[in-house]
């Protein structure tokens, strides 16, 4: 499952690992024996769909839930140990929370006396790393969605983690936040090299900015690929401009038996399967009478590859 | 250190927390509501017996219901709707165990505190503007040494059930039965058990009535069976608690 250049990183230092992590609540089993590895500087997308189980492995990563099952180590350690290797990181499991009549700089020095930071002028600048500097007087309750997530961005730059997990940090933000958000965590990744772990439901999203694609489905990781290789696989659709569909299905059909296709409107066929063999695709066409008026390889975005992979996996089931 | 930070951020929070205030000050302003009374009533009518220090005092002893119910207020500055930010606390490694003996430090500080400034402020209006009985101070605070274990052991109860995040509802029911009903009731169920029909005097709201009875009679003496009491439902209240919360999910 794991491909090739996450392999690449083997001897890289492991930020989280777990072992057959399994979470049941009541008879349901949710979390279904992960074993999954963050490796340092890596920006990693956890994707699934609602309910896949994306927010319960990250709350047994923030110890929110115990798991009913295997092991976590966060920087390598286990256990009681982890309470310090919880200070080199940031976490943000669904929607922040923060005391409602504080303002952003009284709810982070809550924080920040918390967890111990001395510097007080470290809550000026993670305020300004995501734009809240200037609502000084603005109490939480009156932030917008985008504004308390921002916050609990700030919140998990606190205490200058080493790797923050964040659960959906770009949920309830306009287009122009959603980039400005983007824009922040590949910074970090880059500038400070912070290791991140995020999921969305906003595919596309995260499309643009993680290197490595997680799918969970049913609270199993069914995919982990590195970029690249989503990229390389994602280049697997034809689509045929034709002026005989009826025609040139046939003409597949005979001659690939196991061909996956659609007929769609406009005279549109698209083949999901045999990409490699487009150019013999095109002459079995023209040769046999069919002319094609368009023929073009897409890649499908990451959304398209992950519902195909989910709904497929679904028919299966 | 962790437990210091935690408890310093509390403290922080509490600082901040209007109710705080709003609670202390609305006590103390019965308590000089109720003395300003008994001071008018007994300069305006004639033969009015409860102008004492004595009866001043006594509804303090009496209002142990009432100051349960401050407990519950100061413990829930604490226990209430903050509780949603533990999730993020338990994120950046702050124990279970920390979380609950901290608010539970914090607020019964406070409370302690308030009920100490309470008592002063009590008997300095006591004193200085209703008659004064013999000895009525002195019978004043064992009554409230008396008073005080069962109290604690209310107040420990209340934290422990709101961490464990039971209903307001139920623990003001829990309350009201333990510290107002529990002797009558165990005094019906066990009248016919042998060896366990005296039970009902070691019922919190029996040995409280008991307290009041004896301060009102001036006989208010130190008596073991209070502590006894108080302890027993502070540590079943804190050792459950505290195990139950360990084990609890916040998300």
């Amino acid at each position: 499952m794991y491909d090739e250049q996450s392999e690449g990183v083997k001897n890289m230092e492991r930020l989280i690992q777990t072992f057959q992590l399994t979470k049941m609540f009541k008879q349901e089993e949710v979390i279904k024996s992960i074993d999954f590895t963050l490796e340092k500087g890596e920006i990693c997308a956890l994707i699934g769909k609602n309910g896949a189980g994306k927010s319960t492995f990250f709350k047994m990563l923030a110890g929110q839930l115990m798991p009913t099952s295997g092991d976590i180590h966060l920087f390598g350690k286990s256990g009681k140990e982890m309470t310090k290797a919880k200070k080199r990181m940031g976490f943000m499991i669904e929607t922040p929370a923060f005391f409602p009549d504080f303002t952003a700089t009284q709810n982070l020095e809550y924080f920040r006396i918390q967890r111990g930071v001395v510097e007080k002028e470290r809550i000026y600048e993670v305020l300004q790393i995501v734009g809240l500097a200037n609502q000084k007087k603005k109490r939480f309750r009156d932030y917008s969605m985008g504004m308390k997530q921002r916050l609990g961005i700030a919140l998990c730059l606190l205490s200058s983690p080493d790797c923050l997990v964040l659960d959906e940090p770009i949920n309830g933000l306009d287009a122009e936040g959603i980039r400005e958000i983007r824009n922040l965590l590949l910074k970090l990744n880059q500038e400070k090299q912070i290791t991140i772990l995020v999921s969305s439901h906003i595919l596309t999203e995260l499309q643009l900015l993680a290197k490595r694609f997680v799918f969970i489905k049913n609270g199993m990781i069914v995919e982990d690929l590195s970029k690249r290789t989503l990229d390389e696989k994602s280049k697997k659709q034809i689509r045929l401009k034709v002026d005989n569909p009826t025609k040139a299905a046939q003409l597949l059909e005979s001659a690939y038996p196991d061909i996956r296709y659609k007929v769609l409107p406009d005279q549109v066929i698209s083949l999901q399967n045999h990409v490699e063999e487009s150019a013999e695709i095109n002459s079995l066409l023209v040769n046999n009478g069919v002319s094609v008026m368009e023929f073009r390889i897409e890649a499908l975005n990451l959304e398209e590859y992950f519902l195909g992979l989910v709904e497929g996996n679904d028919a299966n089931d | 250190m962790q437990m210091i930070n935690y408890i310093k951020s509390e403290n922080y929070r509490l600082l901040r927390k209007k109710g705080l205030y709003l609670t202390s000050l609305i006590c103390l302003l019965l308590i000089t509501a109720a003395a300003v009374v008994l001071y008018l009533l007994g300069q305006y009518e004639t033969n009015f017996p409860y102008a004492t220090s004595l009866f001043f005092y006594s509804n303090v002893i009496s209002g142990s219901l009432l100051i349960l119910i401050v407990a519950f207020l100061f413990n829930v500055a604490l226990t209430g709707k903050d509780t949603s930010l533990l999730k993020q606390s338990i994120s950046f490694g702050v124990s279970r165990s920390a979380i609950f003996w901290s608010k539970l430090i914090l607020t019964v500080s406070y409370f302690l505190l308030l009920c100490m400034i309470g008592m002063v402020y009590t008997i300095g209006l006591g004193e200085s503007l209703l008659a004064d009985d013999a000895q009525s101070v002195e019978s004043f605070l064992i009554a409230s040494f008396n008073m005080l274990p069962i109290v604690l052991g209310g107040f420990f109860m209340i934290h422990a059930l709101k961490m464990l995040k039971f209903g307001d509802v139920y623990i003001i029911i829990l309350l009201l039965f333990l510290f107002m009903f529990s002797g009558d009731l165990l005094r019906m169920i066990l009248r016919p058990v042998t060896g366990l029909s005296e039970l009902y005097q070691y019922a919190p709201s029996t040995l409280l009535d008991e307290n009041l009875m004896e301060f009102v009679d001036q006989a208010a003496t130190f008596d073991y069976r209070y502590w006894v009491v108080g302890i027993a439902i502070s540590a079943v209240s804190l050792l459950v608690g505290a195990k139950r919360f360990a084990k609890q999910s916040i998300d």
